[in-house]
């Protein structure tokens, strides 16, 4: 008999379950194989204890009592599952009134026309850089329609707004000016005074056309122009 | 003493000579200090992409682009005379007449006349006075009067040309190049393009007060007029080049070159 054979069979040797064939092959092999003698000391040693102590020591009081104690213990460790919102609640959610219906479909409808419009022109525009476009029809049909809702500036109010800059920049630029003309000779003094002539008779000619026609662009880009040439050369002159 | 003596009559001619040269240099100095002129002359090595900045406050500013890797500044000013400190600042040559005087109330005319490699970048700019701008095959042609005098840009290949004033002519002579930008823009006088025909470039010129825009050979085709006239837009072939004119109370012409 090999010592794995003998281990598998010790257990039932020790409780008197082998025939009695197995029995003497058992005994005969512990007689001769040390290590395996030792193992069915060690056996016998842990058997005799167990008989020699009273049984409630080993065994659970209640064996089913704790089983419920370990499973109500591992339960509460698991995460409760979020109860279930009331169904009146539940309803509120998704319930609209019509006119939020109407306004939600209004709103969807008005920005994908807006969005296809907008991407039709683009695609039909010429690039920014390109000149040939200005002819005055510079404001898009977005900025036209933010305009009529009164979400952005009028061309004239826009304009208006501008001229009032321009205005501001030239005043002050003209004070500038004044404090040193005195300095300069006859010729500087005279040169200057025939060309700011010259713009402000275009500023006059532009506003008395836009007050007729306040809708001509080209005037108006040309007014923008002109206040941004006199700007211009009070400003270069003012370094003098 | 005899003037017939060939050695007493040579003496006297000599010292004539003499007397009438030191006359004629005493003379020259002398109108030179009661003309208040000065002369001011300065040279500086230029490499690839160099470019000029001026700014001058009036007389006339010619530059012309030669086939040196050099600048040459040359400058006459008139009593009571500028002061002129030209900076050398890697690649950029500033000058810089205004900022130079400035607080001096009266200072003379400084008339320039600068050389440059023909691909530098030239920006000028005078406050009273004529800009002329001659050969030059780079990206950027500037010339801006703020109020009066003439601008003359001949055989210009660049670009990105701008040409700016208040009163006063506006003749540009060159090449559109494909891709390039040139503006010009004047309040009173008029406004002649030499280019060759056929050129490429989209246009827009503005003569809103004489409606006089005269475009020669390049009428017709892809042109029309906007705004009663005031305005003509289009295209001259592939339209690859940008041209904005803009002549307030003056008119606009094309010629073939």
């Amino acid at each position: 008999m090999h010592c794995d054979e003998c281990n598998e069979l010790l257990s039932s040797f020790m409780d008197s379950d082998l025939a009695e064939v197995q029995a003497a092959a058992v005994r005969q092999h512990l007689a001769v194989c040390d290590p395996c003698a030792k193992v069915c000391e060690e056996l016998a040693a842990i058997i005799d204890l167990c008989k020699s102590q009273p049984p409630n020591e080993l065994v659970p009081p209640n064996p089913d009592a704790l089983w419920c104690r370990i499973n109500n213990i591992i339960e509460s460790e698991v995460k409760p599952e979020p109860l279930p919102l009331p169904a009146q609640a539940r309803r509120r959610l998704w319930r609209f009134t019509l006119p939020q219906l109407a306004s939600a479909v209004l709103c969807i409808a008005l920005i994908s026309s807006l969005l296809t419009v907008i991407g039709i022109r683009n695609y039909f525009r010429p690039p920014t850089d390109d000149v040939s476009s200005g002819t005055g029809e510079s404001q898009s049909l977005l900025e036209k329609l933010m305009s009529k809702v009164g979400l952005a500036d009028t061309p004239q109010k826009a304009r208006e707004r501008r001229l009032a800059q321009q205005q501001a920049a030239i005043e002050y630029w003209d004070r500038r000016v004044s404090e040193r003309k005195a300095q300069w000779n006859a010729v500087m003094q005279e040169k200057f005074d025939k060309n700011l002539n010259i713009i402000n008779e275009s500023v006059n000619d532009y506003t008395r056309i836009l007050q007729q026609d306040p809708n001509d662009e080209i005037t108006g880009e040309m007014l923008d122009s002109a206040m941004d040439e006199k700007m211009q050369l009070l400003r270069e002159f003012a370094e003098l | 003493m005899h003037l017939s003596d060939p050695f007493i009559a040579s003496r006297a001619v000599r010292k004539t000579t003499i007397l009438l040269l030191t006359s004629v240099v005493f003379f020259m100095l002398f109108a030179c200090a009661a003309s208040g002129q000065r002369r001011f002359s300065k040279t500086y090595p230029a490499g690839d992409g160099v470019r000029l900045d001026l700014v001058n406050r009036t007389g006339t500013v010619t530059v012309e682009g030669w086939n040196r890797r050099e600048i040459n500044i040359s400058a006459v000013l008139e009593a009571p005379a500028a002061l002129i400190d030209p900076q050398d600042l890697s690649g950029r040559i500033l000058i810089d007449v205004v900022k130079d005087n400035a607080g001096r109330g009266d200072v003379g005319n400084v008339n320039f006349y600068i050389r440059v490699p023909y691909n530098a970048m030239v920006d000028i700019e005078t406050r009273i006075g004529n800009l002329k701008v001659t050969s030059i095959r780079s990206a950027l042609v500037r010339a801006h009067v703020s109020a009066e005098g003439d601008i003359e840009l001949t055989n210009i290949m660049s670009t990105g040309v701008s040409a700016e004033n208040v009163s006063g002519d506006i003749f540009f002579d060159g090449e559109i190049q494909a891709g390039g930008y040139y503006r010009f823009t004047s309040m009173q006088g008029t406004i002649n393009l030499r280019i060759p025909f056929p050129s490429n470039f989209k246009l827009m010129a503005t003569a809103p007060s004489t409606r006089s825009i005269n475009l020669g050979y390049f009428s017709g085709g892809n042109m029309r007029a906007v705004g009663d006239g005031r305005r003509i837009v289009g295209q001259a072939g592939d339209g690859n080049a940008n041209i904005q004119i803009t002549n307030q109370r003056g008119t606009i012409a094309f010629i073939r070159r």
